[in-house]
């Protein structure tokens, strides 16, 4: 639904993309980066508030730049916080309903069904200047989906919100990228990105650094071993046995001799001979698991090498 | 020893009762303050600050009782507060020279401690520049340092870890961690990103529309009744929960690719099970470790009650 | 047995501190530091004292050009000042300098704390929303106090010195106490509204702005009031019923305000320096050369061209109702309890 193609943007001599090219299409893409990697340029880029510099985005075919028939289409939820104060959560609502193309009936009844997907419906009727953050981002959120999107940007949309709040947020999104929207989630909360998506795009200083499946990724990054943590009696005997897989690359005694900390190459291999030395020989491993097999740590081996 | 001790707090604005007979104890060490949106955790650290006047009840806050001696502890704690706070027009170090005065210190310990403290917050590189001039990150970590200037022995952080990308996070989790352990600083985190407190603090306290609802150490919480092991796998495979079902064990639907198990027998014999089973049904093993719900899981079953 | 490797991690501060009353000190020194340090500072504290300068340059060519008849013998000339009158007219040409003195340090005074939300980092330290008030208030007010203060008894001790022969300790032994006076109220006055309209808004320049807006919309009030004065005075003359009100009314202005009461502290009606001269140099207080002495109809002595007294009460009423009224504003802005979240 979303093609970029080789887009860079600069602002003066700052860069802000730096030819990027992706597609993306429906489900749930989790946007990462640092701050200033150029995550905001990028999305700003799909919804048209922004011409490339070179390169073409093009959404829905069509490109996005003050393109009103892709804006009835994408939904986007920004990061700043900016109402109208004196209006009250329901008419906001209602009024980006309206710009976005509803009639008066459609806008009226979107809105308060969309108040109720994000938990508003009960105290919409107050004026926004006295919201919390949590209410003003589910007013935010609200408003990128009045007009049933094909495609939504939000841009930290978890900030603010309490753990219950988190929770249903993570799932209306769930919920509308199982329907085949496409939703692009921009996020430095990698423990909750994780637990929404596996389909991640990276960006680092205004490029593209990574694209795709988080796990195929991670089976990439070659550079950087897999560790697994082995919960053992036995370290140096489960050691010894180990110590002839030459995909091994390391291995560390943790303190108190209660575990192995390893670095392996080619997982695979490894947790296999790992299970048959559990089977035939005496050594009780009480557990095991790879600490580095989660987005936090992806993100780090991508951007700090 | 307790840090703070609260015993049946009512603390009303207006008609609105925010704390509603809370009594709770904060230990020494590292305590995480949770709560939905809403809940009385603003209140209850205005209150701690001797801001408020409590309508009924009791608390002191490092042997002081708040309704007296304000001041005292106010001179005794460090606040960090969530939102961005400044003195304008000042260097980083003039900045925190000032917070140290404002509490009490000789201006020529002020400003040798200053330096002392934003070195230890890493800012040691932009110490002489407007404040104004910073980046989000230093501008929480420039916060931290203000809290820290006057070595007060409650550290009270809201939020500490907001707008800071993972990196940024990384460090400032680092930070506290380093701050609240082995240093003799009492460090109260309040923060609704469940796997910061995890990280950093060793007790929680869950509060709840102006009560306590739960409080006891991050361990604990997270224990499950049983010994149910997370086991997680390469793919999923309905023959492998089938014959693990043969052999008596209760397995859980998938969570991505990891099933929770809990099987008759000990832990070491249990462990052997699973993986002969595995190996029998062809199935690699990635991971096997013991369940423990996640924080966040266990803070939204409490709030259920 | 002590490391080599100094240990530089995190170290507890337990050294002294200061009790936790009274921070308002603090606060106020670093205003005044701040204040002091700004571009213009030091040329607006010059030009305050530009009527001393002035003065001296006077005396001297009064001296050089027009000396004693005989040795031994007074100046014909420097006998007939009246020294208190030449402080008033010195008093009232620095108050637009004091004016814009007071913008530069004041206006940004609460406004720049207010976009900073500085008052988050000040309350959670020990002090408490009268310290700051205090603090701030202090910090406009010594500076505008010493730019004053300094001029004034270099000038009254030079003068001690020189011209005590004329009658300069003679003629009003309390002068010095007067001038004490003198120089309280408008730093005063300039603190207390300063920081009132300061803590209004958000911009410490749109504070300056409105402040200074106040000022000049008063005295261009004030010129209207001296044409309505000129009228009233040819009516009845000066001490009939219209003419005391206009001459109130003349002295409702932030500048009015301040010559009005310094004229009764000083206890002078202000006059030309060398009365009965008629020379074109001499300097007239601000607000009368509107209509110039050339231009004053026959029956009015140049010296009468503004209302001279206002009522004591009256003026003392309206200072002390401004100055209320602005630091009612600005305790009622600054929001304590604030302070966490919201």
């Amino acid at each position: 639904m979303i093609q970029i193609q080789n887009v860079s943007r600069w602002y003066g001599q700052v860069i802000g993309v730096n030819d990027v090219t992706a597609e993306i299409g429906p489900g749930l893409t989790a946007m990462l980066g640092m701050n200033g990697a150029g995550k905001s340029t990028l999305m700003r880029l799909i919804t048209g508030q922004l011409l490339p510099t070179t390169g073409s985005v093009k959404v829905f075919g069509m490109e996005p730049f003050a393109n009103p028939e892709v804006f009835k289409r994408v939904g986007y939820c920004p990061e700043i916080d900016n109402f109208y104060e004196h209006y009250t959560g329901r008419e906001f609502v209602h009024f980006l309903g309206r710009l976005s193309g509803l009639t008066n009936a459609e806008a009226k009844s979107r809105t308060e069904e969309v108040l109720v997907e994000v938990g508003m419906a009960d105290r919409a009727h107050k004026k926004i200047a006295g919201y919390s953050k949590g209410m003003r981002q589910r007013i935010k959120l609200a408003q990128a989906m009045i007009a049933q999107p094909d495609i939504i940007l939000l841009d930290e949309p978890l900030n603010g919100l309490d753990p219950v709040g988190r929770r249903e947020l993570m799932d209306v999104l769930g919920k509308l990228s199982n329907e085949g929207k496409t939703i692009i989630v921009s996020s430095h909360i990698l423990f909750e990105v994780e637990q929404m998506t596996r389909s991640i795009l990276l960006m680092h200083r205004g490029r593209l650094l990574a694209r795709g499946d988080l796990r195929d990724i991670r089976a990439l990054i070659d550079r950087h071993p897999h560790k697994v943590r082995v919960e053992t009696n036995n370290p140096r005997r489960l050691a010894s046995e180990l110590a002839n897989l030459t995909n091994i690359v390391s291995m560390n005694f943790e303190r108190g001799d209660r575990g192995l900390a390893l670095q392996v190459q080619e997982p695979d291999a490894f947790y296999t001979a790992l299970m048959d030395i559990a089977l035939t020989t005496d050594i009780e491993i009480g557990g095991f698991f790879s600490p580095d097999n989660n987005l936090e740590s992806v993100f780090n081996y991508l951007v700090h090498s | 020893m307790s840090v703070v001790s609260i015993e049946s707090l009512v603390v009303r604005y207006g008609s609105f009762t925010a704390l509603d007979g809370l009594s709770c104890e904060v230990p020494e060490g590292c305590t995480g303050l949770l709560g939905p949106n809403g809940a009385g955790k603003t209140t209850l650290l205005k209150t701690m600050l001797g801001f408020v006047q409590p309508t009924s009840g009791r608390a002191t806050v490092l042997g002081m009782d708040i309704r007296t001696k304000g001041r005292e502890i106010r001179q005794a704690i460090g606040l960090m507060p969530e939102q961005d706070c400044h003195i304008p027009g000042m260097s980083a170090v003039q900045f925190v020279t000032y917070a140290g005065e404002l509490a009490g210190m000789p201006s020529d310990q002020a400003l040798r401690r200053a330096h002392e403290v934003i070195e230890y917050c890493g800012l040691g590189e932009a110490r002489y520049r407007n404040v104004e001039t910073f980046s989000t990150g230093m501008k929480q970590r420039i916060k931290l340092a203000q809290a820290l200037v006057h070595g007060p022995k409650l550290l009270l952080l809201d939020e500490p870890t907001n707008g800071l990308d993972p990196a940024g996070r990384e460090d400032m989790l680092q930070l506290v961690q380093s701050v609240s352990h082995g240093k003799g600083v009492n460090v109260l985190v309040s923060s609704h990103l469940l796997p910061d407190i995890e990280r950093v603090c060793d007790r929680v306290i869950l509060v709840m529309r102006g009560k306590l609802q739960a409080a006891g150490t991050i361990k604990d919480l997270k224990k499950i009744e049983g010994h149910p092991i997370d086991v997680e796998v390469k793919e999923t495979s309905g023959a492998f929960v089938n014959a693990l079902m043969e052999k008596g064990f209760s397995v859980q639907p998938p969570k991505g690719t990891t099933y929770r198990v809990e099987g008759p027998g000990r832990p070491e014999e249990v462990n052997k099970t699973v993986f002969k089973v595995a190996k029998d049904t062809g199935t690699q093993i990635r991971g096997l470790i013991i369940a423990e719900r996640s924080l966040e899981e266990a803070f939204l079953e409490a709030i259920k009650e | 047995m002590s490391n080599p490797i100094a240990d530089l991690s995190y170290r507890n501060y337990d050294g002294p501190l200061t009790s936790p009353q009274a921070r308002w000190w603090s606060i106020a020194r670093q205003s005044i530091s701040q204040g002091i340090k700004k571009k213009f500072f030091v040329t607006l504290s010059l030009l305050s004292a530009s009527f001393y300068f002035v003065l001296l340059i006077v005396f001297y060519f009064v001296e050089v050009l027009n000396p004693a008849q005989a040795p031994g013998d007074k100046n014909p000339l420097l006998s007939m000042i009246k020294w208190n009158e030449q402080f008033l007219n010195a008093f009232s040409t620095s108050q637009l300098w004091l004016l814009l003195l007071a913008l530069l340090i004041g206006s940004g005074s609460i406004a720049n704390d207010n976009r900073a939300n500085a008052l988050l980092v000040y309350l959670s330290k020990p002090c408490t929303k009268l310290d700051y008030l205090i603090g701030k208030w202090v910090g406009i007010f010594i500076p505008l106090a010493v730019v004053t203060a300094i001029p004034t008894f270099l000038f009254y001790f030079y003068c001690l010195m020189s011209y005590r022969e004329y009658g300069f300790l003679s003629q009003d032994p309390w002068l010095i106490v007067r001038l004490v006076f003198m120089i309280i109220l408008p730093a005063a006055f300039h603190a207390s509204v300063a920081m009132g309209i300061s803590s209004l808004f958000n911009q410490g320049r749109i504070a300056g702005a409105v402040y200074a807006a106040i000022y000049f919309m008063t005295l261009f009030f004030t010129k209207f009031m001296q044409v309505a004065w000129i009228f009233s005075f040819r009516k009845g003359g000066s001490e009939s019923s219209g003419s005391q009100f206009v001459a109130n009314l003349y002295y409702m202005s932030v500048d009015g305000l301040q010559i009005g009461l310094a004229k009764h502290v000083l206890g002078t009606r202000g006059g030309l320096m060398f009365p009965g001269q008629g020379m074109s140099g001499q300097m007239r207080p601000r607000t009368g050369k509107g209509l110039g002495g050339a231009n004053a109809p026959p029956q009015m002595n140049p010296a009468e061209l503004i209302p001279t007294y206002g009522s004591l009460w009256l003026l003392t009423a309206v200072y002390l109702g401004c100055c209320g009224l602005a630091l009612f504003v600005a305790w009622r802005r600054v929001r304590a309890v604030e302070v966490i979240g919201g």
